[in-house]
């Protein structure tokens, strides 16, 4: 559903992207791991066709990304996602499900099912910009999923959702990989990935530092470790330094 | 290896009809939370465009009844005036047009999100053409309709011209506006970090040519509003009458409507609209071609940018503000470097005192200086006004969203070890420092252009200074007791309920000033006038004068701490007892 073969993202001189390779198939949810600065944004955004890829290819469902094709397949929900402030939730709704042509009556359907699924009867009324963060989430995740797309593209998922809402959103992330949805999620919440993902690629200074379920990292890694440790190992060094360094003078200041 | 799926994709009619039903239900929800929410603000837009389209109405119908002195040549100048008219118009919303596009298309989160839509290129452009449009060309129906209104009754023409007026428009407004887009969408994809190098070349290309073009008009020989001077002036308007020109076919059409003459207007309107239509659909096309393309360019150009920090004239500055406390020093330098960096703040700032700063060097030109004293201080007057006015629009579209913006950075500066009234005490004082230095240059220079006395001129830099401190009080302290927290656009903040009251409130504090020691001299140089002419004594003789003087000085100074004062306290209390 989603594969980049050898694609590289330059900005400037800037290699954002260094030669990565990756595969999403359909029923996947793909956890995409990194620190900051890794790549992950940038490789997403080249499979939504935001940004063009300075060499490789990336296909979304065998489709050129970007292309109309790509784009009527795919929802994306980025890290900061965008909502009309002056038009209510159902409304936006609305728009979304004209906008990829849903059959009137199906369309009403899904909305509905989507409002309850979420529990956004009390507010989806009112004008978004009335909205909390949390609220917007919901909004933003119901018309990502409301025209049932064939392939999920999500940048940081649970900033902002309270436990509840998070629960909702990860029952419906493995709901969606089993009706056969792919689902590319890119996360720092390392233990959403180790309870929700089929695959996990873990990204670094633009390349792919290996891939795989977690039984796989950790037989390729020779460890039975947590994930956290396997990415720490992975993305360098055991432990940050400079915690150790701040905790070791304090214990000295003290001392 | 992935097999291709096939999906059904959108139609054109459905999403042209998603985008048609979004743009109608935000105008509508916008109009109801407009008119439910902000009736100040809407009562004060509705009166001062009817108090500018009401002076602009009478200011042209009495243009054109002047012109009617030269009656064989009224249709002529009519012409040539329509003619400079719309070319000023045409450049303006070419480069209004074309920004908005630009900002629109390629560094908005709407696009972001259309561009990931079954919405095709063409269409978000189309989209987001419309809204650049009607934004760029409302301030072109508040120029024209005055205009067009004064015209037609002064000539005496039919119901229809007036209906003309209007398709007219639309035709016109398409040319510039699509020119405008191509040349964003060409920017972001052929050349997307240098965006900022394209305007300024254009904008200084612009400014060579009015600064050209407006010296040779005003070196026009011959004694002001003599036939010989009227001849010569047209001959150096006359690149306007260019048949190529959109404006051109628009001044000839509209002139001929005004006429009766129907088959001149047809053609000409014909002309436009076909030329309007042509535009649209290469701007249309170039954008289906380059949008998404330029997108990813200009996406990629947001890459990090080394700012400088001229640490030197940070130490400069501290050396010679040494006598404001530290924290209050590095919470203005904070500032200062934000208004380095944000451009919407020094261009409007640069583009509004240049302007006044061109007039004022312009004054002798005019031959104001060599005028009776009672014209020169009534110049003086307007001039101190209308740069108190000017500053007042700075100050509430910019110092007064401050407090609202820093609000949602409270963390980094509540957690700092000063008192929170430091805050505000620095925001004022920024405020106040980068007025003062601009306006009291400003009006020197007039003073010094009106020649006017050593006592005047202090007592004009005084009232600036005045003004100055005020307008930042007011602005501050505003912007302290009502702020908008949840607003992360300064603009928005500047029009909301708070930015309109902040305006209202500094207009209100400069005419106070301004006409309380306006008065005095008015009545004063008025009557010296009196007695130059023969006219008999004035209203005030010169003890009077100096008495009434006084007490106005003594009045605006009072006015003057007041209204610096009163607007703090109270920001500065609201401030410390504000949760964030």
């Amino acid at each position: 559903m989603i594969e980049l073969r050898d694609v590289t993202k330059a900005f400037g001189s800037k290699k954002a992207v260094d030669h990565l390779d990756l595969q999403v198939r359909a029923g996947e949810l793909y956890a995409f791991l990194g620190p900051n600065g890794a790549g992950k944004t940038t490789t997403i955004k080249m499979v939504c066709g935001l940004l063009a890829p300075t060499s490789g290819s990336v296909l979304v469902g065998g489709y050129p990304s970007g292309s109309a094709e790509a784009r009527q397949l795919l929802a994306y929900v980025p890290d900061q996602p965008y909502l009309y402030e002056k038009l209510t939730g159902r409304e936006f709704l609305r728009f979304v499900v004209e906008m990829y042509g849903l059959e009137p009556a199906h369309a009403t359907r899904k909305i509905k099912e989507y409002i309850d699924t979420f529990e956004m009867n009390d507010y989806i009324d009112e004008l978004c910009e009335t909205y909390s963060h949390g609220m917007k989430q919901r909004v933003v995740f119901a018309s990502a999923l409301v025209h049932e797309p064939k392939i999920l593209i999500v940048d940081e998922p649970l900033v902002g959702l309270d436990p509840r809402s998070a629960r909702i959103v990860k029952d419906l992330f493995l709901a969606q990989a089993r009706s056969g949805v792919a689902v590319l999620m890119s996360t720092h919440l390392l233990s959403i990935a180790e309870e929700l993902a089929d695959t996990i690629g873990i990204v670094n200074h633009g390349r792919m530092l290996a891939h795989g379920t977690l039984a796989e990292l950790r037989t390729k890694l020779q460890s039975d470790a947590s994930l956290e440790d396997l990415f720490l190992a992975l993305t360098g060094g055991d432990r940050p330094n400079l915690v150790g360094r701040n905790a070791t003078s304090r214990v000295e200041t003290v001392q | 290896m992935s097999v291709a799926l096939s999906p059904v994709l959108s139609g054109r009619n459905q999403v042209i009809g998603a985008f048609r039903w979004l743009r109608g239900r935000l105008i509508a929800n916008t109009m109801r939370s407009v008119l439910l929410g902000s009736r100040l603000r809407i009562s004060m837009i509705i009166a001062c465009c009817t108090v500018f389209w009401t002076g602009l109405f009478f200011l042209f119908f009495g243009g054109f009844q002047f012109l009617a002195i030269y009656l064989s040549l009224t249709n002529i100048v009519v012409e040539y005036l329509f003619s400079m008219f719309f070319l000023s118009l045409l450049v303006m919303l070419f480069f209004s047009t074309g920004i908005i596009v630009y900002a629109g298309l390629f560094h908005s989160k709407e696009a972001a999100y259309l561009l990931t839509t079954p919405a095709s290129a063409d269409r978000i452009f189309a989209y987001k053409f419309a809204e650049a449009i009607a934004f760029s060309s409302w301030g072109f129906l508040l120029l024209g309709s005055p205009l067009m209104a004064a015209y037609g009754i002064s000539v005496g023409t039919s119901a229809w011209f007036y209906a003309m007026f209007l398709l007219y428009l639309l035709g016109f407004v398409l040319i510039p506006g699509s020119l405008g887009a191509i040349v964003a969408v060409l920017v972001a994809s052929l050349l997307p970090r240098r965006q900022k190098t394209v305007l300024t070349s254009l904008g200084l290309i612009l400014l060579g040519v009015t600064i050209y073009l407006g010296a040779r008009v005003w070196t026009s020989p011959g004694q002001l509003f003599t036939q010989d001077w009227l001849d010569s002036m047209l001959g150096r308007l006359s690149f306007s009458q260019n048949t190529l020109l959109p404006s051109r076919w628009m001044s000839a059409g509209l002139v001929a409507a005004a006429k009766g003459e129907w088959y001149e207007s047809t053609y000409q309107f014909l002309l436009l609209s076909a030329h309007g239509g042509i535009a649209y659909l290469v701007a249309a096309f170039t954008a289906g071609k380059l949008y998404r393309l330029g997108y990813s360019r200009v996406q990629a150009g947001r890459s990090s940018r080394r700012r400088i920090g001229w640490y030197a004239i940070d130490d400069a500055f501290h050396k010679v503000f040494f006598f404001l406390a530290k924290p209050i020093r590095i919470l203005i330098l904070k500032d200062l470097r934000t208004f380095r960096r944000d451009p919407a703040q020094w261009s409007q700032f640069l583009i509004f005192f240049g302007l006044l700063a061109f007039y004022f060097l312009n004054i002798r030109r005019l031959s104001y200086d060599v005028q009776s004293p009672y014209w020169r201080n009534l110049v003086s007057f307007l001039n101190l006004g209308v740069t108190a006015l000017i500053l007042s629009t700075f100050t509430s579209r910019f110092i007064f969203p401050l407090l609202s913006l820093e609000g949602r950075n409270f963390w980094v500066l509540g957690l700092l070890p000063i008192r929170r009234e430091q805050i505000l005490w620095g925001k004022f004082a920024f405020a106040s420092g980068i007025s003062l230095v601009a306006t009291e240059a400003l009006i020197l220079m007039s003073d010094i252009m009106l020649r006017m006395e050593l006592g005047m001129v202090a007592l004009h830099m005084c009232m600036v200074a005045v003004l100055c401190f005020g307008l930042s009080g007011i602005s501050v302290g505003l912007g302290a007791r009502l702020p908008n927290l949840k607003e992360e656009d300064p603009s928005k903040i500047a029009t909301g309920f708070g930015g309109t009251l902040n305006l209202l409130v500094s207009l209100v504090f400069i005419i106070s000033i301004v006409t309380s020691l306006a008065v005095p001299c008015h009545l004063y140089y008025g009557g010296q006038d009196n007695l130059n002419f023969g006219y008999g004594a004035g209203i005030l003789n010169e003890q009077q004068f100096k008495f009434w003087l006084t007490v106005a000085t003594v009045g605006s100074l009072m006015i003057g701490v007041i209204g610096t004062i009163l607007p703090l306290r109270i920001g500065i209390k609201a401030f410390q007892r504000m949760e964030f």
